[in-house]
C-alpha cells in the first residue's frame, strides 16, 4: 500500500535494479522526512492522543472535567441511538459505493473509446468532484424542495409520481447517495481510466485470434487486468463515503427525525450542540475504529484480487 | 445493414455519453438560472428555466450584504498558505519514502487520510486557544495542512516511486550529497507530480468546510462557510444563495478547465482526495 | 429638555460616594470611548441586518469602531458556547438566544450583569428609559439570582399566519380554539389540488416550538415544572403530540417531516398552505410581492385558546456583555444605542419582529404609515399579552429539543404517541438531572 497503482507498476523494475544502492543510503532519507514528521505529529498524532485522553473524562464544555474510566464506551455500547447511526453510516455507504462504482467504470470504459470532443466531455464530466460540496448541496437542497422544487416538476412532467427526496424517511438516504454518487462518480471513472490506459494490448490480440467477442473479451481480459484498480477506487469511496458529512449536515441535519443521522453527524451533535466534548470523543475512537476494520478488509480484499 | 448497425451503435454511444455529463450539466445550468433570477421565478412553479430578463441583483445582494472581499482573501491566503506549506514539507518526505521504502511512514499518510476531519477539530480548536492564535488565518491554516500534507505526499510518493534512479544514482557517483541529487535531479524531473499535487491539495483546501465553520470568526471566515451564512433565519433567498454558491465553486472549476490534464494524470495515479 | 433632564438625574443620583470617583463628575458622554473598537456577533436574522445596516450611526455618534457580524443561528450557539467556554471570547457585545442559552450563560456567569451599568448616570444616556422595556421582556432577561445579565432586544411570539383568500373560497373561519386548527385545516386540505390547510416545522429541534404552542394551552402549560421536574409523558403532553401529529399527518404538504422554517416559508408563501404557526419575523417576506404571491392576503392570527389556559409561546433575543470582554465600556455604549427608541421603533416598522421596548407600540404615526397592515401590529399586542416562555428554563435545552423531536416525528411517521413521549422522557431525565446536579 506505499504505493499507487499505476506508479507500482511503472517503478517495479526500476527499484529492483538500484536495490543495493539504496540500501547503502536508506537511512541517510531520513532527514528529508523530519519536517513532515513534526507536523503531521502536531496536527495528526497530538489530536488522536487528546481525543483518546479525553474519550476517558466527563466534560461537558463550560463544566469541570473529572475522569470516569471506560464510562463514556460504556455508556456508547448502550445508545440505541448511536447503534442505529452505525447502521444508517453502513447502509449510506454500501449504497454510496456502489452506485459511483457501476457508473464509474461505464464512464471510463465510454472514455477510454475515441471520440469527437471526448476532451470536453471528460472535463465537463469531473467538474462535479472539484464543486464546493456545501455550495452544490445548498443548490440541491433547493431542487428537492418537495412543492416547488425543480425535480419534482421534471418527474411529474415525465409522467412519474412526485418525491419527497430528503424530506421523507424512507427516501432520504438514496437521494442523499444520489448527491454522493454526482460528486464521486467522476473520482472512479479517473481512477479505472487510468488503469484501462495502463493495460497491455498482447492479450487482446490473442483473443481475437481465439474468436472471442467483445464481452468475452471484457469479461475475462479487462475485468481482470482492471481489478487492481477498481478495488483502489472501492477502498478510496469506501473511507469517503464513511467520512462524508458537509452534504449530510446542510442538506438534512440527519433529519427528518434520525432517518440520516450518519456516524459522523451523531458526533457533531454531541460534541457541538450538546458539548459533551467526552462522549464525543469516545465517539471518534469507535468510529476510528470501525474505518480501520473496513479498510483492513478491504486490503484484504486487494491483496487477494492481486493474487488470483 | 452492417453500415446501419455501426450508426445505430455510434448513436447509442453518443447518448450514453450524453446521459454521462447530462447531470453535471444540469445541475450547473440550474445553478447559474437561480443566480440569474428574481425570487418570485425563482419559487415559480412550474419552474422559470430561462431567465428572461436576467438579473444581477442576487450577485450584487451577494456583495453588498457579505463581505464577500475579504472571505475570498481569507480563502486565497489559506488555500496557498497550507498548500505551500505541505509542498515545504511532502515534496522531501514522499522522496524519504519512497527512496527509503518506509512502508509504515506511508500507511500513517494513510490513516491520516482514513480519520474523519470533525475528529481533528476539538483538540486543534484547544491547542490554538492555548496558543492564543484564534481570530487569526493561521489556526485555520494549520487545520487545513490535515488536508493538504497527507495529499501532497501520497501524490509524491507515487511519483518519486514511478521516476527512474538512474539519473540520481549517476549524479551520487560522481560525488554530490543525497541532497544534491535530490534538488537538482529528482525535484526538477518530479515537477509534474508536484504540480498535480499542487491543484489537488488548493481545491480540496478550497472547499473545505468544517474546520472554518468552528474555528474562523468574522475576519477569518473562508468562503464555503460564508456561502452556508447567506441563509439567514426569516428570510428566503434562494437566487443570492445560488449566486454565492456559484461565486464560491467557479474558481475552482475554472481550474479545472484549465488544468484538466494534470488533474487526470494526478488521480489516475494517486488517487487521492482530501478531508 | 435633554440637558435638563440630565443634570436633574445626575444630581438626584450623585450620592457623595459617587460625586468622589472620577467618572461620575462627568455626565454622560457618548464620545467618551472614542477611538475604541468593539466586536459584535448576532443572530443572522433580519433585525441583526437592521443594525448593521445602520451602525454608522454609532460609529458617527460615539467615534466607536464596530466590527460586526451575523452568523445563522446554530452556528451562533455553538461559537458563542465554545468562545465562551474558552475563556477568552473574541467579542464584546453578543446575540444570544434566552430560550436556548439563558441558563447556560447565567449558570456559567458569562456575561455582565447591567444593573449597576443601568444606574449608573456616566454610563447609561438619559434617554435610555430602561422602563420602557417590556415587563415580560425584562423578566425574561432576569435570572434566577436576580442579575440582568442580557439587555432585552427582541421578543418572538408564535402567531399563526392564515391566507385570507383560501378561507373565504372554502368559508372557513378562523379557529376559535386549539382544536379548531384541526378542524379548519381539514376542511382547507385538497391535496389533489395541491393545498394544504396546515404547514408547520417537521424537522426535529425545530418541531418542539409548534408542539410547546399546544402544551401551552393545557393545564399544565410547561414541560418542566418549576421544581425541574420533566413533564413531558402527561396526558397534557399527550393531547399536545396528538394534536401536532393529526395536524402533521393529515394537513400538511407531503415533505413536511424535513421542514424547517424556510421550506414552510416558501410553501405558504406561494400560497400552497392556507396556515402557519411560527413567529412574528416573516411577515416582511410574506409582504414582499418580489418574494411571495400572497402579499396582502395574508392574515394575522393570535394563537386561540387551548382547552385550559390561553397562551402563546414566546421566545426572545438579548444583548449580553462578556464578563471577559476588557472593552465593557463601549460595548455597553453599543447595547444601549441597538437597543435605543430608533432602533426598536424599526424593527417594528420593518416587520423584523415585536422589540422589547413598549414605545414603539405606541407611535400610532410610524404604525399608520407602516406598509404593514393594522392587523399585524394588533396581532403583536394581543400576543404581547398572552405571552409565556415556549421552552423550558434548562440547561441542556438543545438536547431536550433534539430527543423530544426525534419523538415527535417518530409519531408522524406512525409511532405510538404514549410510548414514544415515555421513551424520550425516559432518555432526557437523566441529562437533565445530571445538568441540575453540576
Amino acid at each position: 500500500m506505499t504505493s499507487a497503482p499505476a506508479a507500482a507498476a511503472q517503478g517495479g523494475t526500476a527499484a529492483a535494479g538500484t536495490r543495493s544502492l539504496r540500501r547503502n543510503y536508506a537511512r541517510h532519507y531520513y532527514g528529508f522526512i523530519v519536517p513532515a514528521a513534526v507536523v503531521v505529529l502536531a496536527v495528526i498524532i497530538f489530536p488522536w492522543i487528546f481525543t483518546l485522553y479525553m474519550s476517558v473524562h466527563d466534560w461537558k464544555i463550560g463544566g469541570a472535567r473529572t475522569y470516569v474510566g471506560l464510562a463514556n464506551y460504556i455508556q456508547l455500547f448502550s445508545d440505541e441511538r448511536f447503534g442505529w447511526s452505525i447502521v444508517r453510516t453502513l447502509w449510506f455507504t454500501l449504497l454510496a459505493v456502489a452506485a459511483p462504482m457501476v457508473l464509474g467504470v461505464i464512464a471510463a470504459i465510454c472514455f477510454h473509446r475515441r471520440f469527437p470532443l471526448r476532451g470536453m466531455a471528460r472535463t465537463i464530466f469531473i467538474l462535479p468532484m472539484m464543486a464546493t460540496p456545501v455550495a452544490v448541496a445548498l443548490v440541491w437542497t433547493m431542487m428537492f424542495h418537495p412543492q416547488l422544487g425543480v425535480l419534482n416538476y421534471i418527474l411529474t412532467s415525465l409522467g412519474l409520481p412526485p418525491s419527497s427526496w430528503v424530506y421523507d424517511a424512507s427516501t432520504v438516504i438514496p437521494t442523499l447517495v444520489l448527491v454522493e454518487t454526482w460528486h464521486w462518480t467522476p473520482l472512479v471513472m479517473l481512477i479505472v481510466l487510468g488503469g484501462l490506459a495502463s493495460l497491455p494490448t498482447d492479450p487482446y490480440e490473442a483473443a481475437k485470434i481465439d474468436g472471442a467477442n467483445a464481452w468475452q473479451a471484457f469479461r475475462h481480459i479487462t475485468l481482470p487486468l482492471l481489478m487492481p484498480f477498481i478495488v483502489v477506487s472501492l477502498i478510496i469511496r469506501t473511507i469517503d463515503a464513511l467520512k462524508v458529512f458537509d452534504t449530510i449536515f446542510v442538506i438534512t441535519q440527519g433529519g427528518p427525525g434520525t432517518a440520516s443521522e450518519t456516524i459522523n453527524i451523531f458526533l457533531y451533535l454531541q460534541a457541538f450542540a450538546f458539548y459533551q466534548m467526552g462522549y464525543a470523543s469516545a465517539v471518534v475512537v469507535v468510529f476510528f475504529a470501525i474505518i480501520i476494520l473496513l479498510a483492513i478488509a478491504l486490503l484484504w480484499t486487494r491483496a487477494r484480487a492481486r493474487i488470483s | 445493414m452492417r453500415k446501419f448497425r455501426k450508426i445505430a451503435g455510434q448513436a447509442g454511444f453518443g447518448f450514453a455519453v450524453l446521459m454521462l455529463i447530462s447531470p453535471a450539466v444540469l445541475v450547473f445550468l440550474w445553478m447559474i438560472s437561480l443566480s440569474l433570477k428574481n425570487e418570485v421565478d425563482n419559487m415559480a412553479y412550474p419552474p422559470v428555466f430561462i431567465p428572461a430578463p436576467p438579473t444581477l441583483d442576487n450577485f450584487i445582494a451577494v456583495f453588498e450584504r457579505n463581505d464577500f472581499l475579504t472571505y475570498t482573501i481569507n480563502s486565497i491566503i489559506t488555500s496557498f498558505g497550507a498548500t505551500g506549506l505541505a509542498l515545504a514539507v511532502g515534496v522531501p518526505a514522499g522522496y524519504g519514502i519512497a527512496k527509503m521504502r518506509a512502508t509504515r511512514a506511508a500507511m500513517l499518510i494513510l490513516l491520516a487520510r482514513i480519520t474523519p476531519g470533525l475528529s481533528y477539530l476539538i483538540p486543534l480548536f484547544l491547542l490554538f486557544q492555548w496558543l492564543g492564535l484564534t481570530g487569526t488565518l493561521v489556526p485555520i491554516v494549520i487545520t487545513h495542512l490535515v488536508i493538504t500534507v497527507p495529499i501532497v505526499v501520497w501524490v509524491m510518493i507515487g511519483f518519486f516511486e514511478g521516476l527512474p534512479g538512474e539519473l540520481e544514482e549517476a549524479a551520487l557517483v560522481d560525488g554530490a550529497t543525497i541532497w544534491q541529487a535530490f534538488r537538482h535531479v529528482a525535484l526538477p524531473l518530479a515537477r509534474p507530480g508536484i504540480t498535480v499535487a499542487t491543484i489537488l491539495s488548493f481545491i480540496f483546501s478550497w472547499n473545505n468546510f468544517i474546520f472554518a465553520v468552528v474555528l474562523a470568526g468574522r475576519e477569518t471566515r473562508t468562503l464555503p462557510v460564508a456561502v452556508y451564512n447567506v441563509l439567514t433565519f426569516e428570510q428566503i433567498a434562494w437566487g443570492p444563495l445560488a449566486a454565492a454558491a456559484l461565486l464560491v465553486t467557479a474558481p475552482v472549476l475554472l481550474l479545472t478547465l484549465v488544468a484538466q490534464k494534470e488533474i487526470v494524470t494526478g488521480l489516475t495515479t494517486g488517487g487521492v482526495k482530501g478531508g | 429638555m435633554a440637558i435638563k433632564r440630565r443634570t436633574l438625574l445626575t444630581a438626584s443620583l450623585a450620592t457623595p460616594a459617587i460625586v468622589e470617583s472620577v467618572g461620575a463628575q462627568q455626565p454622560f458622554d457618548w464620545r467618551r470611548f472614542r477611538g475604541q473598537k468593539i466586536e459584535v456577533t448576532l443572530t443572522a436574522n433580519p433585525r441583526s441586518q437592521l443594525l448593521i445596516q445602520h451602525q454608522k450611526e454609532f460609529e458617527e455618534l460615539t467615534g466607536i469602531r464596530v466590527g460586526s457580524e451575523s452568523v445563522p443561528e446554530q452556528q451562533h450557539r455553538q461559537k458563542v458556547v465554545i468562545e465562551f467556554a474558552s475563556g477568552r471570547p473574541s467579542f464584546d457585545v453578543v446575540g444570544i438566544s434566552l430560550h436556548v442559552s439563558k441558563r447556560l450563560i447565567g449558570r456559567a456567569r458569562w456575561t455582565t450583569d447591567l444593573r449597576p451599568l443601568i444606574a449608573d448616570p456616566t454610563m447609561t444616556s438619559p434617554d435610555f428609559a430602561f422602563d420602557d422595556f417590556g415587563q415580560g421582556a425584562v423578566a425574561y432577561s432576569t435570572q434566577s439570582d436576580g442579575r440582568l445579565d442580557t439587555l432585552p432586544e427582541f421578543t418572538d411570539y408564535h402567531i399563526i399566519y392564515w391566507n385570507k383568500e383560501l378561507f373565504e373560497a372554502k368559508g372557513v373561519a378562523y379557529p376559535r380554539t386549539l382544536e379548531e386548527i384541526y378542524t379548519a385545516a381539514k376542511a382547507l386540505t385538497d391535496p389533489s389540488k395541491n393545498q394544504y390547510g396546515w404547514v408547520g416545522r417537521g424537522l426535529k429541534n425545530a418541531n418542539i416550538t409548534l408542539w410547546a404552542a399546544f402544551l401551552i394551552g393545557t393545564k399544565q402549560r410547561d414541560a418542566v415544572s418549576s421544581d425541574m421536574k420533566l413533564l413531558t409523558d402527561t396526558d397534557d403532553a399527550v393531547w399536545a403530540s396528538e394534536l401536532y401529529t393529526k395536524l402533521m399527518r393529515e394537513c400538511a404538504p407531503p415533505g413536511s417531516i424535513g421542514f424547517n422554517w424556510n421550506e414552510c416559508q416558501t410553501t405558504f408563501g406561494q400560497g400552497r398552505a392556507a396556515m402557519w404557526l411560527d413567529g412574528v419575523g416573516f411577515a416582511a417576506p410574506l409582504e414582499d410581492p418580489t418574494k411571495s404571491r400572497i402579499s396582502g392576503k395574508v392574515g394575522y392570527g393570535v394563537a386561540p385558546p387551548g382547552p385550559a389556559s390561553h397562551h402563546c409561546g414566546m421566545y426572545g433575543s438579548a444583548l449580553g456583555i462578556p464578563e471577559a470582554s476588557r472593552n465593557r465600556g463601549p460595548a455597553w455604549f453599543y447595547a444601549q444605542w441597538a437597543t435605543n427608541k430608533t432602533n426598536q421603533l424599526r424593527y417594528l416598522t420593518n416587520g423584523a419582529g415585536s422589540p422589547a421596548r413598549q414605545s414603539p407600540f405606541r407611535n400610532e404615526e410610524a404604525i399608520s404609515s407602516s406598509r404593514f397592515p393594522r392587523a399585524f401590529f394588533d396581532c403583536l399586542i394581543e400576543s404581547g399579552r398572552i405571552a409565556h416562555p415556549g421552552l423550558p428554563e434548562i440547561i441542556p435545552v438543545t438536547e431536550f429539543r433534539d430527543t423530544l423531536g426525534v419523538a415527535l416525528t417518530n409519531m408522524i411517521g406512525g409511532a405510538d404517541i404514549r410510548a414514544e413521549l415515555r421513551k424520550a422522557t425516559d432518555a432526557f431525565r437523566p441529562v437533565l438531572e445530571k445538568s441540575e446536579q453540576a
